[in-house]
């Protein structure tokens, strides 16, 4: 069983972070480039939500991530102290909508939804905390 | 991430090296619209060297597929790696967004 925990700033240059921790925590577990690349990709999604919506002050937040890999069954923990926000509570997008009424709204939560087998959210002495979980499979 | 435009008489091509996301995807919008802006309105965007894109990405494709279709432009995408074309299907993207597979292909059907 392999666990990485990191923090990042809230700013949106840390995604360079984050993909760079990923990528260590994921090669030393054996996760495929394609699993690698749709973890990446959910935590992205959700870590740009948090930048974006989660902080109405100005002050200097720290995300807390934590991977844990236990017996092929990914689990990473992401919590933050922004305002109250739970994307599973979130709606779906509309994708079979005409071309000119498509929008970007929900797209990401989808993206997280697809990619992921599980998402859980709770709030938790005043922090967000949602925990993300994916079976790894071989290739 | 590294963008790289070429023109053509009829059309131009941005190239993508690296990861287009919610970091990059100010800058990206920047040129394709100053492209946008200075007439051009067939675009091809070539995806070889694109490692990885988000929804960020995403919505400056969609903004500037509509802004070139209301002036009867077009923007096509290619060769992108299979797991980057999965965003675009999970999206549903691909129903309105011509994805080729090869640059020679998008060239000819921009």
């Amino acid at each position: 069983m392999g666990t990485l925990s990191f923090a990042l700033k809230n700013r949106l240059s840390e995604l360079d972070v984050l993909c760079d921790r990923l990528r260590q925590f994921c090669q030393a577990s054996g996760v495929s480039k394609r699993q690698t690349f749709e973890i990446n990709l959910a935590l992205d999604e959700l870590f740009t939500n948090i930048i974006s919506h989660g902080f109405k002050d100005d002050d200097e937040h720290h995300v807390h991530v934590t991977c844990a890999n236990q017996d092929d069954v990914l689990k990473i923990t992401i919590e933050d102290d922004g305002i109250p926000f739970n994307p599973t509570a979130a709606p779906h997008p509309n994708l079979k909508c005409a071309f000119k009424d498509r929008d970007i709204g929900g797209l990401g939560i989808h993206l997280i939804r697809s990619y992921m087998d599980r998402i859980e959210y709770t709030r938790k002495a005043g922090k967000n905390v949602l925990v993300l979980t994916k079976t790894l499979r071989a290739v | 991430m590294d963008i790289t435009e070429t023109k053509h008489d009829q059309y131009s091509i941005f190239k993508l090296n690296g990861r287009l996301d919610s970091n990059t995807a100010t800058g990206f919008e920047q040129k394709l619209f100053e492209c946008i802006e200075d007439g051009t309105q067939r675009l091809i965007l070539d995806f070889q060297d694109l490692d990885y894109i988000s929804s960020a990405g995403l919505r400056v494709i969609l903004k500037a597929t509509k802004n070139l279709k209301s002036a009867e432009g077009k923007l096509v995408l290619c060769s992108m790696q299979d797991y980057v074309k999965e965003v675009f299907e999970i999206s549903g993207f691909d129903s309105f967004l011509p994805i080729e597979a090869t640059l020679d292909d998008a060239i000819k059907s921009v």
